[in-house]
């Protein structure tokens, strides 16, 4: 462990990614505590640029709703999403991979194919489709999300699979007199760990995006106030209160590089020679 | 196995596969509440039983839905796609109408992504460690996590609107009726915002791609043999290293084909470019499903061909195959 | 006495331009979303009647005071039982198709094409009797009974006229010319690139000497807002319909130099936002929550933060610029303690209220949100649904919906706008403009049916007085706003709101200065 947090912190970016990462998480957590009040009040007079009138550091917007409350609470949205979806789609995906890998054949071909029909329409416009089906709310946006990202991670533990089963460590396990799925699962499976995890930190970035477009293009839940939710209302005002589209793009912003940035830590910490692969 | 019989074999698999997609996106896309008469009704301002009525006659909505999955899929089979009743003409014509627009732009900003993705990923790799490495990787993570449409607004008010270089949205100059060489360049300066914004992102990836490929492939034994052969660093670089490295990005290349159609709904949108992605999301609103369909099948065809396309141009870089 | 209406008395009635005329120029208008079809006889949605509404005409027009004016009939009278009406046409009209205009067409259009295709018209045409043709250009309309709002049908999106010799005998809806739209308007269909722009020409053969002014009309597509308004500033739009921007941008446009704005034009459809609240199931149904609910809105806030001070918090289901209006009724200010008072008498158990916005965009979302937070304030739990256009058209018309968004036109007369959503005959499923809030009320019925074909104007006010009376004691809908479009364009296009229908058919007598 100590060994991991060595080379994780040799990154300079990593560590600032970490950094920034933290801040986020922290400031959601303390969400309740910072703004104890809803979002969605209305507090003060509309469009108040930042910095003009004591309390409202970054100002209000077309309503006259705090738009610091809003970042925060928003923070908490864009997380939960990002978290929730990207466990949903490996809980989707690794198996699907493993299994592919693992048995070959038709068990491979199958699950090729339904990976294929997902991969062949364009993931945003099938995002779109299933949450106009579903009718936008949390729960459904988070799986509408998880949906449209399994496929590369089906792809990648597939192919991880199919190399790591050649090695000696599971002839020697299935000599043993190993059960198929615990050789899987308990041996094969826990070398592929370090590229799936880098590959997670990238998914979590890609649905924080993937619900503030949705929610940019009115497709969000209207009783979260989430990032994309804020820039998409910002929208039409762009022109006379360009920071209430501004201030949440830069919050965006750097939710996904911390992430892509300590995905790369994570990459170098956990293959240090065996970098980039699986991309 | 020969070049001519694997494009038949992946040929014949594929139109299977898009059978298989026509059927799922037809009952997907059925699922979604509200039709496209009720969507007519709603818009007209008033309504009754009878309006309803007979705009479901007419769309062919009234048959029980087997029946109307039956006629589709016959009518894909012979290439007829369908008739769109809210654009009140053909779905094939309505595509092939907005198609060149969406490719113009999807394309070219393709094109501009993996060029510039490339020289900046080899110009990286050339400098790992020093300043200019930090700096060319630390714009390429900054366009991959900025959020599009947030780059799109923000370059329409800063590039249109401010300074006036360019025109804000649309395809060209309405009505103005140019020829020639005008027109190429009107063209031009409409597609030059549209197309940076959504060719940012991508760059990013191949950028990044390509730096870590070149890097991987610098440390392998044939590139140290090369070099101890005594072969000059320019061959090596791009007899060796150069091909072996793009390898990867190319895979990568070859899996966005998908996004060549529907990838660029929000820059589209944003800039009300006539394409397909903006078509797509209009139809889907409008719940035209034919036209919704008929865009799925595109797409599903195009990123079928491209997993071909990219299938043969491995073969021919790559070596070993 | 035969009440005798020509040409000559009406054209002192239309406001006198301060200057010549200039022909020639193009003009650039918004059009938001793009029209399934230009064909008038068969869609009849907004869009639809924006760009149609120049290519297709009726019989007469309306200026700003809703008084009716000529179009293709030059002169009109009504008989002392007002029974019969009959219209005398312009000679020398032509289709675009060159085509001679008669009377057979008008009996065409009104008893076979719109009788079968208008949803709104039918309605009226319940009262006709027989429409015929006396001569090449004489019409005259029997009704079975005095039906007061009868001369206010005669516009162009409720009553075009269609060509007898394309559309008789065939198949209204796939009839091949549904694409190149045919009718006896100031201008003439030329192109449609979709997605793009449509393109109308000037009409040479135009019935009026001299008009139109205009050469040509390029309507465009653009369906970003924020790219709208820019489209504007640019100069390459010179009209911007009233809603085609945001009501923040309004403002700021509207001070821009050589900018110049009105809100009429919009008198005869009157758009009057409300919200219809379930009457029959869930808290809504009871008339204590929903007078809470109405004292629990700010109306005023709205009008003035989401709307910009655009508009008229409306008091009634009639709106004060349709006819027979009164406000000689309750008034619900806001009034947050009542509210709670209403609420603590029924004894809302906290049950969650759905909110169904309507999904026309940021105002409409930002109204849904606000009304959220005034419900929330006096201890309604309400949640806002998020859906789009046919979502939203399908649960009202399946009746899934505690408390949903709307914003219906009221057509001039309340016979034709109002009455329809609050006649318990007009209750069932499939449809978003009918009794959706499901109110039955026999009383209310009666009256609406006797203030319909009431006499005089005098009897029919007196009526209507104790119908909004009524109504807004029961309150079945929270009436909400009495919308302003503001039509923005450039100072130079001159005469482009003249009628109660603005720009729709307008730019027959638009014109730009040099």
């Amino acid at each position: 462990m100590m060994d991991f947090l060595r080379r994780f912190s040799r990154n300079r970016g990593a560590v600032i990614g970490a950094v920034i990462l933290i801040t986020v998480v922290v400031l959601a957590v303390l969400a309740p505590l910072l703004y104890p009040e809803s979002p969605w009040k209305m507090v003060q007079r509309p469009f108040l640029p930042p910095f003009s009138v004591d309390g409202f550091p970054l100002g209000t917007d077309t309503l006259g709703r705090d738009v610091a409350s809003g970042l925060v609470h928003g923070a908490r949205v864009s997380l939960i999403v990002g978290l929730v979806s990207t466990l949903v789609a490996l809980l989707i995906g690794v198996p699907l991979g493993a299994f592919a890998g693992f048995y070959g054949g038709l068990v491979d071909d199958g699950a090729m194919r339904f990976t294929e029909f997902f991969q062949t329409i364009p993931n945003f416009a099938l995002a779109i489709v299933l949450v106009a089906i579903m009718e936008p709310t949390l729960p459904t946006i988070t799986l509408a999300i998880a949906i449209v990202s399994w496929p590369p991670v089906a792809r990648l533990v597939r192919a991880e699979v199919l190399s790591l089963r050649k090695r000696e460590f599971v002839d020697a396990a299935r000599l043993a007199g190993l059960s198929n799925t615990r050789i899987l699962f308990g041996h094969i499976l826990p070398n592929a760990m370090s590229p799936i995890i880098v590959m997670a930190s990238l998914m979590v970035a890609t649905a924080i995006l993937l619900e503030s477009s949705l929610s940019f293009l009115g497709l969000g839940d209207p009783n979260i106030m989430s990032w994309g939710y804020m820039i998409g209302a910002a929208r039409t005002v762009i022109r006379t209160a360009w920071w209430l589209s501004f201030i949440p793009g830069v919050a965006i912003l750097l939710t996904v590089l911390a992430l892509n940035l300590i995905g790369e830590g994570l990459n170098d910490a956990l293959n240090p020679r065996l970098a980039r692969k699986g991309r | 196995m020969t070049l001519v019989a694997a494009i038949f074999g992946r040929a014949a698999k594929a139109a299977i596969t898009l059978l298989l997609i026509v059927v799922l996106n037809f009952f997907l896309i059925h699922a979604a509440p509200g039709d496209p008469a009720m969507v007519m009704a709603g818009e007209a301002g008033a309504a009754d039983e009878q309006f309803i009525q007979q705009l479901r006659e007419q769309f062919g909505l009234d048959q029980p839905l087997y029946v109307q999955f039956w006629n589709y899929v016959s009518g894909v089979v012979q290439l007829d796609l369908g008739y769109s009743y809210r654009q009140q003409m053909p779905v094939l014509e309505l595509i092939l109408d907005r198609l060149p627009a969406t490719l113009l732009l999807t394309l070219t900003a393709f094109g501009m992504s993996l060029l510039l993705g490339i020289v900046f990923g080899l110009a990286a790799a050339a400098r790992q460690g020093r300043w200019g490495d930090t700096a060319i990787t630390s714009m390429a993570l900054l366009f991959y996590a900025t959020p599009l449409f947030w780059v799109a607004l923000m370059a329409v008010v800063l590039f249109s609107v401010k300074l006036g270089w360019f025109p804000a949205f649309g395809y060209g100059t309405v009505g103005a009726g140019l020829t020639g060489l005008d027109l190429v360049l009107d063209r031009l300066r409409h597609l030059f915002l549209p197309a940076l914004t959504l060719g940012l992102f991508f760059m990013a990836v191949y950028l990044r791609m390509t730096r870590s490929s070149v890097l991987e492939v610098s440390q392998m034994d044939f590139v140290k043999t090369a070099r101890a052969k005594g072969l000059g660093e320019g061959v090596i670089r791009r007899r060796h290293i150069l091909r072996n490295a793009l390898l990867p990005v190319v895979t990568l290349a070859g899996l966005q084909a998908g996004q060549l159609v529907g990838g660029a709904v929000l820059t589209e949108t944003v800039f009300a470019w006539p394409g397909i992605g903006r078509l797509m999301f209009e139809s889907l609103t409008a719940r035209d499903y034919n036209t919704l369909l008929g865009v799925f099948l595109v797409s599903a065809a195009m990123v079928i061909a491209f997993n071909i396309i990219t299938d043969i141009v491995y073969r021919l870089i790559d070596p070993r195959i | 006495m035969k009440k005798i209406f020509t040409a000559s008395i009406m054209t002192m009635g239309l406001a006198m331009p301060a200057a010549a005329q200039e022909a020639g120029g193009r003009l650039d208008i918004v059009v938001q979303p793009e029209p399934p079809s230009l064909m008038l006889g068969l869609v009849q949605n907004g869009p639809t009647q924006l760009v149609a509404g120049d290519i297709y005409e009726s019989l007469l027009r309306y200026d700003t005071d809703l008084n009716p004016q000529p179009s293709l009939a030059k002169s009109w009278e009504i008989s002392d039982d007002a029974l019969t009406y009959t219209f005398k046409l312009h000679e020398g009209v032509t289709w675009h198709d060159g085509e001679p205009f008669t009377a057979e067409d008008v009996v065409f259009s009104v008893d076979k094409f719109l009788r079968e295709t208008h949803a709104r018209l039918r309605v009226s045409l319940a009262h006709v009797e027989s429409v015929t043709a006396t001569d090449d250009h004489t019409v005259v309309f029997k009704l079975k009974n005095p039906f007061g709002p009868f001369i206010g049908v005669f516009e162009a999106g409720t009553m075009p006229m269609v060509p007898k010799h394309i559309y008789e005998g065939t198949d209204y809806a796939n009839n091949p010319a549904n694409t190149t739209p045919i009718g006896t308007g100031p201008y003439k269909f030329e192109a449609w690139e979709k997605g793009s722009y449509i393109h109308l020409v000037k009409n040479e053969d135009y019935y009026l000497e001299g008009q139109p002014y205009l050469d040509e009309i390029y309507y465009r597509v653009i369906p970003d807002a924020a790219a709208r308004a820019v489209a504007f500033e640019n100069g390459e739009v010179d009209v911007l319909p009233g809603g085609s921007v945001e009501n923040w941008d309004v403002q700021r446009l509207t001070q821009m130099d050589g900018v110049c704005s009105t809100g009429q034009g919009w008198e005869y459809f009157a758009p009057h936002a409300m919200a219809w609240m379930n009457n029959r199931e869930g808290p809504t149904a009871d008339k204590r929550f929903r007078k809470a609910v109405m004292y629990a809105m700010d109306r005023e806030f709205v009008k003035d933060v989401i709307w910009n001070g655009f508009g008229k918090v409306a008091t009634s289901p009639v709106s004060s610029k349709t006819n027979f209006y009164t406000d000689d009724t309750i008034m619900y200010d806001h009034d947050p303690d009542k509210a709670r008072e209403l609420l603590a008498e029924m004894g809302y158990d906290g049950e969650a209220v759905r909110i169904l916005p309507l999904p026309y965009g940021e105002t409409w979302q930002r109204w849904a949100e606000a009304m959220k937070q005034n419900l929330s304030e006096v201890g309604i739990n309400v949640e806002v649904v998020a859906t789009d256009v046919a979502g939203w058209n399908q649960k009202q018309a399946e009746w899934d919906f505690d408390i949903a968004f709307t914003y219906l036109y009221q057509y001039g007369d309340p016979a034709l706008g109002v009455a329809r959503s609050y006649l318990s005959t007009n209750i069932a499923k499939g449809s978003p403009w009918n009794n959706v809030a499901g109110y039955a009320n026999e009383e209310v019925d009666a009256m609406f049916a006797e203030a319909a074909v009431a006499a005089t104007p005098e009897a029919r006010q007196q009526i209507y007085t104790e119908i909004q009376q009524t109504l807004v004691d029961d309150v079945p809908v929270a009436w909400l706003l009495e919308i302003e479009f503001p039509t923005i364009y450039r100072c130079e296009v001159q005469d482009l709101v003249t009628t109660a229908i603005g720009i729709n058919d307008g730019l027959r007598d638009a014109w730009v200065e040099k």
